[in-house]
């Protein structure tokens, strides 16, 4: 696992490097911040201070390695837009939306699977035509248009929230209740769908008529297989929520990454900008092995094992033999069933 | 056997399961980057007066409080000028100087109030004034407000004695006093080598903390040398989606909210105050059709004003003439607004067309997205109207950042059409020198062109100072229109606070840009 571990932050450590140069590179073509930072009618003189204090004026090979040779030391560079250090900034604007991320996602899979699974039992049942209608529906609401008659319904209407802010638990209910739609109605649609293909497996078959309640035989064994597909889209759908709910944190006034970000491109603050990318790109990457890692918790056909890594230098040191040494989808199937009974 | 490897995978899945579930309802009632306590909220006590701005201010540094989302907030609130102009009337006023006078309007002599203290407990004397203003103008530090009001020059600065400053500039200044209400002033010891985010103050609120991304607070200041406010708090939070503002203050959750329109269903607590700001359309007449002052005047013709006012502003806004509004000094009240003549615009092109002017030859409207509300209905209806005119016009939509590639010297050199610039002036000076110094003089930063007659019409205007001075303003103005024709000015706007059931404020001109909580009261 450690060898496994050391080899994802390896071969991440390229594409962070890309992402970096290119934000860089990037955000420094859309314009002078000079023009946003200072008056209409500033004199020419001042523009160029302005550029030399902000090391504008230095050719933009010189300014990347200053910037690469800043982030060695830690030092991101200072927000144009506050004078405060970008850093800073990103690390304190991040937790909110780590918060909400996670407040969100853990609501939307545990309904998603609680509805999917509910669905699949019955395909083309009347619960399944119904969290069809409702999973699409929720997938397909654009956030805006959800924020803004929440706030109409549930602030002002009904006045039991407050339309927007961080204070109180109360004022989480809109911002998550928005967020949830989408990854909500999409796992919904995934959940189902590897339910219903699990739930048709003969090692369900086998459980049933080996007396499991249906409890166990969804819980312990369809629910099991059927989570991979799951854990792949919601991993997807928490990437961009990390990546900072720039509308909902707009509109809540929450004081996230996504916002601060959207802040950063309008305004110009390269460092800012780039201090949270490189903060977002960093906790994707580590999102995305936790991802791996819960692959190989749920599936042992992906688990880098000892064990296996013995055999595959065994059979190395052998020669090379006919078949492969992965085990195949049936035949881990057909193993997976035969262990089953056991397990009850 | 099987059992544990069942339970250990079970373990951790349920580990990280209850893990996410411990975070989330941990963090179930407190945000990472937010102070609960301080903010003051739904529930915030009656003496508090609760604001919602449009934004976070990026600084409340005092030498940048000519900018709107910094001003609002510190200036005349937190900071205090040492002169100050009365936004309805115009005239100036004393504020921490009590009196001013010039002999020849190069050096000026400020008499200082006695007995006003900091919030931190120290007198304010000439030090203070001098260390202002030296800070400001004269340092390294790069504030917005030398730029946007005193240009490169450097003033010369004198403590007479402890209540009395000399102030001298590099050439006549006329409107120097005016130039300076624009200085808040911070006490000598401010840092004249690094900008102060929370700054120091003679307001009569002083700055408690501010919660970056989410408020600032306020407490009425004991020791200020004028009237207590009424709130003894003040809380400011910010929200950039305008019906979101509205909704706070329908829901009984903020008392002021800045920068509302009607669209945001603000209902009855909208109130509309004049602005101050003015939107026109500036022609480029280095390409065709504009180089043809003709087709320029077509264009003030094709522009339908007034319906363009009742339709997309409701009746507030104004039909323009100028690109100031009343109140600021040189707005002429007689000039005539340009009438609406669909069929002497199609004629005044077919005669250019005649003349061997390209009348077909594309235009590019070049608009800011989100300047200001309706700005794309705008756009498309002034698209429309040309059209009808018989000229060709390209809409291009831009986010502010490029807008202002166009809006500034040196404009773009390549582009493939006439420029045809959408612009909001905003004269919150109250003299029209800080609006044709570079809005129409030929080398003026925010000017496409102009002429020499036109340029020596504004140098005598801004050495003038009285009556001449209005008069020789109202002349610029009138010789734009009828001899340069840069300009086809739309209308002057009006701005919308929201203001609750339980206050009572009177909006003016400068209220988006300096908003005095101070002459915020309860309602009776």
């Amino acid at each position: 696992m450690l060898s496994y571990l050391r080899k994802r932050i390896i071969a991440s450590a390229l594409p962070l490097v890309v992402v970096v140069i290119g934000v860089f590179a990037l955000a420094r073509m859309t314009g002078n911040p000079a023009a946003l930072y200072l008056p209409l009618n500033a004199t020419e003189t001042m523009r160029e201070e302005f550029a030399a204090r902000n090391g504008l004026d230095q050719p933009i090979l010189v300014q990347m390695a200053q910037y690469f040779g800043g982030i060695l030391r830690l030092d991101f560079g200072t927000s144009l837009r506050t004078g405060q250090d970008a850093a800073e900034m990103a690390l304190r604007a991040f937790p909110a939306t780590l918060q909400l991320a996670a407040t969100t996602m853990v609501i939307a899979i545990l309904l998603a699977v609680v509805v999917g699974s509910a669905a699949a039992m019955k395909p083309n049942g009347i619960l399944d035509r119904c969290s069809s209608f409702i999973s699409m529906t929720a997938a397909s609401i654009p956030d805006f248009w959800l924020a803004i008659v929440g706030i109409w319904v549930f602030a002002i209407t009904l006045g039991w929230v407050p339309t927007s802010g961080v204070v109180g638990a109360a004022a989480w209910f809109l911002p998550v209740a928005t967020l949830v739609m989408r990854p909500f109605g999409t796992l919904v649609q995934v959940i189902r769908g590897a339910m219903v293909s699990a739930l048709s497996e003969p090692y369900i078959k086998l459980a049933r008529s080996k007396g499991a309640t249906e409890y166990r035989v969804i819980g312990q064994h369809a629910l099991r297989n059927a989570a991979a597909p799951g854990l792949t889209v919601a991993g997807d759908l928490t990437v961009g929520l990390v990546n900072g709910a720039v509308v909902v944190e707009t509109i809540f006034g929450w004081p996230g990454i996504g916002k601060l970000m959207i802040d950063s491109i309008l305004q110009r603050d390269f460092a800012v900008l780039q201090a949270c990318v490189l903060l977002t790109a960093v906790a994707i990457f580590v999102l995305n092995i936790l991802i791996d890692l819960g692959y190989a918790l749920l599936d042992p056909r992906v688990r880098p094992s000892a064990g296996a890594r013995k055999r595959r230098k065994a059979r190395a040191a052998q020669g090379p033999t006919q078949g492969s040494d992965q085990h195949t989808p049936q035949l881990a199937a057909a193993s997976m069933a035969a262990q089953s009974p056991r397990g009850n | 056997m099987h059992n544990r490897i069942t339970r250990s995978r079970r373990i951790p899945l349920a580990l990280a399961a209850s893990a996410l579930l411990g975070t989330t309802a941990l963090s179930g009632c407190s945000v990472a980057n937010s102070q609960e306590a301080a903010s003051g909220g739904s529930s915030a006590p009656s003496d508090t007066l609760r604001v919602v701005l449009q934004q976070e201010p990026p600084t409340l540094e005092a030498c940048e409080s000519n900018l709107t989302s910094t001003g609002v907030v510190i200036r005349s609130t937190i900071t205090e000028p040492l002169i100050e102009r009365n936004p309805t009337s115009g005239e100036l006023e004393p504020k921490l100087a009590t009196e001013w006078s010039s002999k020849d309007d190069k050096t000026w002599t400020l008499k200082l109030r006695e007995g006003v203290k900091f919030h931190d407990g120290s007198e304010f004397t000439a030090a203070d004034a001098v260390a202002t203003i030296d800070r400001a103008v004269n340092s390294k530090l790069g504030c917005n407000v030398e730029g946007y009001v005193f240009g490169d020059d450097d003033l010369k600065l004198k403590e007479v004695d402890d209540f009395t400053v000399e102030v001298t500039a590099a050439k006549k200044d006329p409107i120097l006093p005016l130039r300076l209400s624009f200085l808040e002033v911070v006490p000598a010891e401010t840092s004249a080598t690094e900008k102060v985010r929370e700054p120091i103050g003679t307001g009569p609120y002083k700055l408690d903390d501010w919660q970056a991304g989410q408020s600032i607070n306020a407490s009425a200041f004991a020791d200020y040398w004028g009237e207590a406010p009424q709130f003894q708090k003040a809380n400011y939070q910010w929200r950039s989606e305008g019906s979101v503002r509205a909704a706070m203050i329908t829901s009984g959750e903020a008392d002021i909210a800045t920068g509302l329109s009607p669209e945001d269903n603000i209902g009855d607590l909208g109130v509309s105050y004049p602005n101050n700001e003015t939107v026109a359309l500036r022609m480029h007449a280095d390409k065709a059709p504009f180089d043809d002052i003709r087709i320029r005047r077509a264009v003030n013709y094709a522009i339908d004003k007034e319906s363009i006012v009742a339709s997309l502003y409701g009746g507030r806004d104004k039909a323009a003439a100028q690109l100031v509004p009343s109140g600021v000094v040189g707005h002429s009240d007689s000039l005539p607004v340009w009438p609406y003549d669909p069929q002497k615009a199609k004629d005044l092109v077919a005669e250019a067309k005649a003349a061997g002017t390209d009348v077909s030859a594309p235009i590019n409207l070049v608009v800011r997205t989100a300047q200001f509300p309706k700005i794309q209905e705008l756009a498309q209806v002034i698209q429309e109207q040309l059209t009808q005119a018989g000229l060709t016009v390209n809409l291009k939509m831009l986010e502010t950042s490029q807008h202002l590639t166009y809006q500034v010297r040196p404009f773009p050199t390549k582009e493939d059409g006439a420029i045809m610039l959408m612009t909001q002036h905003g004269n919150q000076a109250g003299d029209a020198a800080f609006t044709v110094d570079q809005y129409m003089t030929t080398k003026g930063a925010q000017s496409a062109f102009g002429t020499p007659e036109l340029d020596q019409l504004i140098a005598t205007a801004d050495a003038s100072t009285g009556d001449d001075r209005q008069a020789a303003f109202e002349k610029v103005f009138k010789y734009q229109n009828d001899e340069v024709v840069q300009f086809a000015h739309i209308a002057h706007q009006t701005g919308m606070l929201g203001i609750s059931k339980s206050v009572a404020y009177q909006p003016n001109s400068s209220s988006g840009d300096e908003l005095r909580l101070a002459e915020v009261t309860a309602a009776k």
